[in-house]
């Protein structure tokens, strides 16, 4: 089985498993990085959305070879201390109830920001389209995006 | 001088709880077991300040770890920035820590408060004596006691002093009026944990050594491996070994996605024992239930004679309403995490039943309930799910097969479609007798369905069967001359379950959409309608349960008054209403703002007005307002079908669930009141359907009775 390297919230690190592990797998088990949560395996939940290169996609449907190479922020290297305006916008609305699929929520909006500093209702809705939260936290999460806005550099 | 156990005895007396030493308030580096002031099971202070509060109900959203110690922190006086919460441990300290039935505040907010107010006379006590003053000229504010003369300690500096006096009795409880963090919006305890991806739930368990396992499954009701070759899943890299337990053949590897490929491997070689339940179909249920509305029924509630009012009626309405199966579909899926040694278990789950499913995990393995500690992790979404424990016990079995653990068995979405303890499916039959002069005289509710119950009672049928099966129908809060309500059972092979808002939300769906169609029927405004038929009563009794009924003509008209009742709408928009008294205790009205074009639903708003008495934490209420809606929207849309005795629907793609673009702008109102409080869980769930439903009638005039809302219906 190859090493294959990979940058996971800066750091770089060297995999051991097959080339079509899905990464979600990989921070979880390999790495120890539980923040990334597995939903649904079928990429339509988003819990376990991760940053690839800075943009947003779901890591139960990236392979560990498709993610070699690249550079890898999960919600735990979003910030050091939860200082994110997207963490910090969260946290002002009161957005999460259970919280499981929030580290997902968060990463989606963080790359919605970046890519689009004032996004319309419709760029939210279309950014949190294969999203699910199964408590309804969705007014909040939309209201925490609006607050976030324009603060991602 | 009482002992800390009589106190506490005493304190949990109304909740059933009956508490002790909690093991997580052990003395941490630099403090010893004297140094720490930890009174009940409930609370500790330590000499650095810190307050300690241990949460007897488990955490699922619903925001029971930042309520409740808002309850004791009330009553101490604590400064809530050095609050710490933990959850209970199922055993002597906390032995109900069953969290369900929108009953977490109302059955602990009194022992919980009474555990603060003990903890702050007592400090104050060893305060006054330090001072060498009365208690009585001592007062607490913030984490300190204030004495004369600008004295002033913190409870850390007193909790060493205040660790050795008698607990008192019957200390004061504090006056409403004097709250100072009760009734103020406190944001969720876990926010920051759950923001930085630290709050751990059970699916983020490790423990050192873990392995992880998945279980193959008969997709059919319980069915059973008949033929497997365990070599093709051992081939798979990572795969150790392949163990038969009770529910299938598990397959234990060194991670998730081995687990899982290794299961694939192993389904592709194995046939099956269908079993029974294969013939089972929707269609051929559905048939019986149809049959079952018209055969024998066990009464829930009669009064008068409503065979003889309907006979006598000038007209009579009637109509069949259906809901289907659902599922719970909690994003985070089952899991649970054992570690055997000799004569003792450890486990780390989400569970709602902490209690129970520490006790049937331990029957399984031959263990007492005390040889099994339950650790109770943070629940990705409970919904009454969490409240069953096949997949605790499960977890036990593949930890004893595969020679002791620590093993985490983690489910799949699949797995959580198919094996899921389904909310059944019900038809309903009503009828209105109106008489001469235009009065609704007769109302009858036939409902048929498998009985949920008897999943709580090991297959008995209890003597509650009829109430529960028929909530929310048997306790139409309307003032009728005549009514019957009762329940056919149907039997079904399924495992069933409780589901947020339980068969309230069928059966207020179908008697909140009926009396609409009655209202309607006889040309009268749906809201002038129900407040006429509430009428000017009081507190009504119905069987088991009573309701106040001037409480819940409040919450309609201000749902009513602040959506806008009766404004001119846009053409193809309309607005519905519905209302219900939740168990009596927790009253909530909705109006919907809906809109069809070219046959599309749209919930724009729905404006809700609910009174649960005193809110603790208005701003968790006010989520539970928002995901209750959530909740009813998403099940206007969903289903569970089954077929050959398996359920056609497999994960989110064909059991979809409301997503953000579809969620309504909610606006809550909540009814001023010092009545104790109740819950909010579930109350909002059961009125958003008929709310909806009603809407779209406003708007279209086509009447939906049938959930989910099938394509083209509108």
């Amino acid at each position: 089985m190859p090493a294959y390297q990979l940058t996971v919230n800066g750091r770089a690190r060297t995999v051991d498993a097959d080339a079509d592990t899905p990464l979600l797998w990989v921070l979880r088990d390999t790495l120890g990085l539980t923040g990334t949560k597995f939903g649904c395996g079928q990429g339509v939940c988003g819990a376990c959305t991760v940053h690839l290169d800075g943009k947003a996609v779901k890591s139960c449907q990236t392979s560990l070879k498709e993610a070699t190479g690249h550079a890898v922020v999960t919600v735990e290297g979003l910030s050091k201390d939860g200082s994110h305006p997207v963490q910090k916008a969260w946290i002002a609305e009161d957005v999460a109830q259970c919280g499981y699929c929030q580290p997902g929520m968060i990463m989606s909006a963080a790359a919605l920001l970046k890519r689009k500093a004032h996004p319309s209702d419709h760029d939210i809705d279309e950014a949190f389209a294969d999203h699910v939260c199964r408590c309804g936290t969705y007014p909040r999460i939309r209201k925490a995006v609006k607050r976030a806005a324009g603060g991602v550099k | 001088m009482t002992s800390r156990r009589d106190f506490l005895k005493v304190a949990g007396a109304g909740a059933g709880l009956v508490l002790g030493f909690h093991l997580e308030a052990k003395p941490r580096p630099g403090e010893t077991a004297k140094t720490v002031f930890h009174p009940n099971a409930f609370l500790a202070i330590r000499p650095d300040g810190t307050a300690q509060v241990t949460v007897p109900k488990t955490e699922m959203g619903q925001g029971v770890r930042t309520a409740l110690p808002l309850a004791v922190a009330e009553e101490l006086d604590l400064d809530w920035s050095k609050v710490e919460v933990v959850t209970g441990q199922p055993g002597p300290d906390f032995k109900s820590m069953q969290t369900g039935g929108s009953t977490s505040v109302s059955t602990t907010w009194t022992p919980l408060r009474k555990a603060g107010a003990a903890a702050r006379e007592m400090l104050k006590a060893a305060a006054a004596a330090r001072w060498k003053v009365e208690a009585a000229q001592c007062r607490t504010e913030k984490g300190f006691v204030l004495g004369p003369d600008g004295k002033k300690l913190g409870y850390g500096d007193l909790a060493e002093a205040a660790a050795k006096l008698p607990v008192p009795k019957d200390a004061p409880l504090k006056k409403a009026a004097d709250y100072r963090l009760v009734g103020k919006r406190t944001p969720r305890f876990d926010g920051p944990a759950i923001v930085t991806g630290k709050a751990i739930f059970g699916l983020d368990v490790r423990r050192p050594g873990q392995r992880f396992a998945a279980v193959l499954r008969c997709a059919v009701i319980g069915g059973q491996p008949k033929a497997w070759d365990e070599a093709k899943a051992k081939a798979v890299q990572g795969v150790k070994a392949v163990v038969k337990v009770p529910t299938g053949l598990a397959v234990i590897a060194d991670s998730t996605w081995a687990a899982f490929k290794g299961r694939d491997a192993l389904a592709a070689t194995t046939t099956w024992e269908e079993g029974a339940a294969r013939d089972f179909s929707s269609p051929a249920l559905e048939a019986k239930m149809r049959a079952a509305l018209t055969g024998p029924a066990d009464d829930a509630r009669r009064e008068g004679d409503p065979a003889k009012a309907l006979a006598a009626a000038a007209k009579v309405l009637e109509a069949e309403y259906s809901f289907p199966y659902q599922a719970h579909a909690t994003v985070e899926p089952m899991n649970a995490t054992t570690a055997l040694s000799e004569g003792a278990a450890e486990m780390w789950m989400g569970s709602q039943s902490p209690n129970r499913a520490q006790e049937r995990a331990a029957t399984a393995l031959g263990l007492k309930p005390e040889q099994l500690k339950l650790n109770v992790a943070l629940i990705g979404g409970g919904f009454g799910r969490r409240l069953g424990t096949d997949f605790s016990t499960e977890a036990a079995q593949v930890a004893q097969a595969a020679g002791g653990g620590p093993i985490q068995v983690v489910w799949d979405r699949e797995d959580d479609l198919r094996h899921d303890l389904h909310h059944p499916a019900t038809l309903h039959r009503l009828k209105a007798g109106i008489d001469g002069a235009g009065a609704l005289a007769a109302w009858t509710h036939r409902i048929a369905g498998p009985a949920v119950l008897r999943s709580w009672t090991g297959g008995q049928k209890a003597p509650s069967q009829a109430a529960t099966e028929t909530n929310g129908a048997y306790d139409i809060p309307y003032a009728i001359p005549a009514v019957a309500v009762d329940f056919a059972e149907v039997e079904a092979p399924t495992p069933l379950g409780w589901w947020r808002g339980i068969q309230i939300v069928p059966n207020v769906f179908a008697r909140e959409c009926f009396l609409d169609e009655v209202a309607h029927a006889l040309g009268k405004d749906p809201l002038r309608f129900r407040l006429d038929l509430l009428g000017d009563r009081g507190i009504v009794k119905f069987g088991r349960d009573e309701a106040d009924i001037r409480r819940l003509k409040k919450v309609l008209e201000v749902a009513a008054t602040k959506a806008g009742w009766g404004r001119k709408l846009p053409a193809g928009h309309g607005l519905g209403l519905a209302c219900h008294a939740y168990d009596g205790r927790t009253y909530a009205a909705e109006v919907a703002e809906v809109s069809v074009v070219k046959g599309r639903l749209k919930v724009h708003k729905v404006t809700c007005a609910v009174d649960c008495g005193l809110a603790v934490n208005p701003a968790g209420l006010e989520a539970q307002v928002e995901g209750g809606i959530a909740f009813g929207l998403s099940a206007l849309f969903s289903q569970i079908t089954w077929e050959k005795g398996r359920t056609v629907q497999t994960g989110y793609h064909d059991f979809p669930v409301l997503r953000l673009a579809d969620m309504p702008v909610v606006e809550t109102h909540v009814i001023p009141s010092a009545e104790a409080p109740s819950g909010m869980g579930e109350p909002p769930v059961p009125v958003a359907i008929p709310a909806v439903l009603n809407a779209v009638f406003a708007a279209t005039e086509k009447r939906i009775r049938k959930v989910p809302i099938e394509d083209g219906l509108i």
